[in-house]
């Protein structure tokens, strides 16, 4: 096999890092191309004349450059080598970490959950980047009645990209940066319990990248992100660089899911009892549980149809036996735990920032914790409250509009937890704070439109209307994204070295926030007033409303480029971040920033949870010495936050 | 919902340029004032504006649901209102600007029974309404009226065909239905899925092939009325639209006795073809590889 010549090729150079020194993302490139071109070339010659030949070339040779390009960055060297019976030196491991290697270890398979949460960042951005200018091209053909920008059959494949991209980009926008960088370090750990995997999901991602994107040169996806058999068995080859794609992304969510899971429960420093462990890693480690239940149902109903398309089997096909409500139950047992996926680690990382910037405890603590769990049970329970017009079991449909009415209750109590922290507290009016303000703004309408669609009667008015694509970019973009901004915001000085800079943040924020209301109130208008979503035209009386969202989604990307330009603008030329900045007391912000290798010179033992503000004595000697003492006087002088970190701080930072 | 006539305001300490100071006072009847404000404007919004965008009723289903669209506006603004007028108090009030950190620690509630106790008994009695609504409202539309025209309707890329059994065959592309009078859909698709929704009469049920499903409604007004399709079932999902004519029953029987109208084919459907789909020799894109 390819991958096992370039793995097992011998390494001269003595070297630390053996093979591993030679490996980066060019030879990832390089040896996927080189497979893919030979899977090709094999694949056309011999079956490209078969009833199914065109969607077995493209599954083959998609599937080839997986491989190749996950052998030539390295993925299968530790398993190789261990099957061998030569196992990685500890000079081999320290590189693999990525040990002195300056910016080089970004573009290879590196180990450190640092590096790695690093690595997703910038790709969840340039995802977003993508994802955001597909949605300017739909509100561009939107913008009059008649579809003008491009056909149809163009739209259908914008509107289907636009949606499976920004499901990847937010599923892994918070437990892919924060989840890896931050939450090793919350728990006192040195890393992850399986930096491999995580070094491979993270590469996996990057690897079905350029799938997704080959599918709009192999006919495009006109189905819709949801791809419903059988019109998924109609379309073009895109439709197999779309199922692979789907396969390969759970595989990387699975392994995420089950390396950040398996760090918090073992690997959290001594003292760290769950009760005292930060709520952001509960909403980590609930989002990958619920990953790991959901995502296997995409994939296999991806198998299911990559089965019906390559080598005609009939799980969908009526005619042959098969059956469209397997595929709508399969997709939505997936489609609606992985909203939660989305939303919990973002509204966690809002509960954790919270009571930094209100100088308050988390208002229950255990209720926030109930509420996750309660959203994890239920999120498992309601997904065929997205069929209730498919006539699959109406019989039904009274028990999962119960289960979907319910679980307002835990998403409820997870607002009160914020409202009961933000009560009476100091709230500093930093760009991370506001953005949890936003982010309950947008919440509220789409939790309340929500309960709109989980009525039966009323969603046998409103299913499929833009009214539904209003609701779920109120909860996903309005909330989570939203939530996930705040985060970065948060989390971004101790991340990338730098300050953000806040002013021109700011104006991005509130500029898309404006927008974004624009465009979605008016989309719930033309959606009440009967439009179907993933529409390429409409009659001429949902003109204005379409227009106004238009402009709105017009507001909302220019909002979110002075966003990204002052992101990067920071990244690169900002103030030297001090190391806690914002005097929280959970452990990420007590290492020194950049952070080091092992993080922790000495691992911290804990004795209290970490939000005991304003309790004499209490939680870790959070703030640099000197500041917040029990008896401070009604107007202290105020020092800078970290003032002694921030001179001790290295030029250079981590960027 | 709360009076705000009954709202004694606090005594206002002597102003102070200090927000600290201010901080410290009882906050709850500021933001009485403000959730009773905030309430009667949305509870304004919720009776007049959703309603009216969802445009006229043709049928019972469609005024109900109008209702609960409305009622379920109704109990949410509340809530919606006392967030928002917590969040904005806390704003205006309680909030520290500038570089630094607030040099004081707010005081250290990490909990209060009552509060969650309240909040979790009204979110599951809010809960529980809605269940009941909507159970209530399933049950209204289930229970089916005897002798209804039966009309089945095959969705295909991309058109709607609507034959009356009961007629012999009459068949045709725009749908027209008796006021007043229960009709009985049996609804199935001859490719992929399709979505039957007749706007103004609240009602929507898949098209799926190899299966039949069913929905009910009794038009209640006379007029013509938009059908759509709303699963996305191809290149042209946006134009599979066609209209429903609800006439008098007396019209209804001249119509049915001249034959219905003039059925469209998928032979001879004018719509162009998609260049890069799959198009089988009739013109509608079939399953390309039916195993049956």
């Amino acid at each position: 096999m390819a991958e096992m010549t370039i793995a097992d090729a011998p390494a001269p150079a003595p070297a630390a890092g053996g093979i591993m020194r030679r490996l980066n993302v060019v030879t990832g490139l390089l040896a996927g191309l080189v497979l893919a071109g030979i899977g090709w070339a094999i694949s056309h010659a011999t079956l490209q004349n078969g009833t199914y030949g065109s969607d077995q070339v493209t599954c083959i040779t998609l599937v080839c450059w997986l491989v190749g390009f996950l052998a030539g960055i390295g993925a299968f060297v530790g398993p190789v080598r261990w099957l061998a019976g030569k196992d990685l030196t500890e000079d081999e491991r320290l590189f693999l970490a990525g040990k002195d290697q300056g910016v080089g270890r970004y573009f290879r398979f590196t180990t450190d959950h640092k590096v790695v949460g690093i690595q997703y960042l910038v790709v969840g951005m340039a995802l977003f980047f993508v994802g955001g200018m597909l949605a300017m091209m739909i509100r561009t053909d939107l913008l009059t009645p008649g579809s003008k920008l491009f056909g149809l059959q163009t739209y259908n494949s914008v509107v289907g990209l636009h949606g499976i991209i920004m499901i990847i980009a937010t599923i892994v926008m918070v437990t892919g940066p924060f989840g890896n960088f931050i939450m090793p370090l919350m728990i006192g750990a040195r890393g992850e319990a399986f930096p491999r995997l995580n070094a491979l999901s993270f590469w996996l991602l990057v690897s079905v990248v350029p799938v997704l994107l080959s599918a709009a040169f192999l006919g495009g996806i006109p189905t819709g992100w949801s791809a419903y058999a059988p019109l998924a068995d109609q379309a073009p080859p895109g439709q197999d660089a779309f199922l692979i794609t789907i396969i390969g992304f759970a595989v990387s969510v699975a392994l995420t899911g089950a390396n950040l899971t398996t760090t918090a429960v073992t690997m959290r420093t001594r003292g760290l009892t769950w009760s005292r462990t930060p709520i952001f890693v509960f909403g980590v480690v609930g989002s990958a549980v619920l990953g790991l239940v959901a995502f296997p149902m995409f994939m296999s109903s991806q198998i299911f149809q990559g089965l019906d398309r390559t080598v005609g089997t009939s799980f969908y096909n009526a005619a042959g036996g098969g059956s469209v409500w397997l595929y709508q139950n399969l997709f939505w047992l997936m489609g609606h735990p992985e909203v939660y996926v989305i939303l919990l680690p973002a509204f966690a990382a809002v509960l954790e920032l919270t009571p930094v910037f209100c100088r308050k405890p988390l208002f229950s603590f255990r209720g926030a914790i109930v509420g996750m769990a309660g959203i994890m049970g239920l999120s498992l329970l309601v997904w065929a409250h997205h069929m209730y017009v498919s006539g699959w079991a109406p019989d039904l449909n009274g028990s999962f509009m119960l289960t979907t009415e319910m679980i307002s209750v835990p998403t409820g109590l997870l607002i009160l937890v914020i409202i009961g922290t933000v009560w009476r507290g100091r709230v500093w009016t930093r760009l991370p704070m506001l953005a949890v303000y936003a982010m309950l703004w947008n919440f509220v309408i789409g939790g309340i439109t929500g309960v709109y669609l989980s009525d039966v009667p009323v969603d046998e008015a409103m299913h499929g209307s833009l009214f539904v694509t209003a609701h779920f970019h109120y909860t996903l973009m309005g909330g989570a994204l939203t939530g996930a901004i705040a985060a970065l915001t948060y989390w971004f000085p101790k991340m990338t070295g730098r300050m953000l800079n806040e002013k021109w943040a700011s104006i991005g924020f509130w500029t898309a926030q404006v927008g974004f209301q624009v465009t979605f109130l008016s989309m719930f208008a033309i959606g009440l007033a009967g439009l179907p979503r993933r529409v390429g035209d409409y009659p001429p009386q949902f003109a204005t409303g379409n227009a106004v969202a238009t402009y709105g989604a017009y507001v909302i990307m220019i909002g979110m480029l002075i966003y990204a330009g002052a992101l990067i603008t920071s990244w690169i030329y900002g103030v030297p971040a001090p190391a806690s900045p914002w005097g929280g007391k959970t452990l990420e912000w007590q290492v020194p920033t950049p952070v080091p290798l092992d993080n922790f010179e000495v691992l911290p033992v804990i004795t209290s949870d970490f939000y005991g503000y304003g309790e004499n004595g209490a939680g870790p000697p959070a703030v640099p010495p000197g500041r917040r003492e029990p008896a401070e006087p009604p107007e202290p002088v105020e020092e800078p936050v970290g003032a002694q970190s921030a001179a001790s701080q290295p030029e250079g930072s981590a960027q | 919902m709360s009076d705000p006539t009954t709202v004694t305001p606090p005594p206002v300490p002597p102003a102070s340029p200090d927000p600290r100071e201010s901080r410290d006072r009882n906050p709850v009847g500021p933001i009485v004032l403000l959730w009773a404000g905030l309430t009667i404007v949305l509870e304004l919004f919720a009776i007049f504006v959703p309603a009216r965008v969802m445009g006229v009723a043709a049928s019972t289903n469609m005024a109900d649901i109008k209702r609960a669209v409305t009622v379920f506006s109704i109990a949410a603004a509340p809530v919606a209102a006392l967030v928002w007028s917590i969040a904005l108090y806390s704003l205006l009030r309680w909030r520290h600007r500038g570089p630094e950190p607030p040099t004081q620690d707010g005081p250290p509630i990490r909990g209060n029974t009552a509060v969650q106790t309240v909040w979790l008994l009204v979110s599951g009695g809010l809960c529980l309404f809605l269940l009941v609504w909507g159970l209530a409202a399933m049950q209204a539309t289930a229970s089916t009226a005897s002798n209804p025209l039966v009309v089945d309707v095959t969705g295909q890329q991309w058109l709607w065909t609507f034959s009356y059994p009961a007629a012999g065959g009459v068949s045709s592309n725009v749908l027209y239905l008796p006021v007043n009078r229960p009709v009985a859909f049996d609804v199935t698709s001859e490719d992929v899925v399709h979505s039957f929704w007749i706007v103004q009469m609240g009602i929507k049920i898949d098209a799926n092939p190899g299966e039949v499903t069913h929905i009910g409604v009794t038009p209640d007004r006379r007029g013509t009325f938009a059908v759509r399709c709303a699963e996305l079932c191809g290149i042209y999902h946006a134009y599979m639209q066609t209209q429903v004519r609800v006439v008098s029953d007396a019209a209804f029987r001249s119509w049915l006795r001249s034959g219905g109208g003039r059925v469209t084919s998928a032979a001879t459907h004018g719509t162009p073809q998609p260049a890069g789909a799959r198009a089988s020799a009739l013109g509608g894109l079939e399953l390309r590889r039916g195993n049956g």
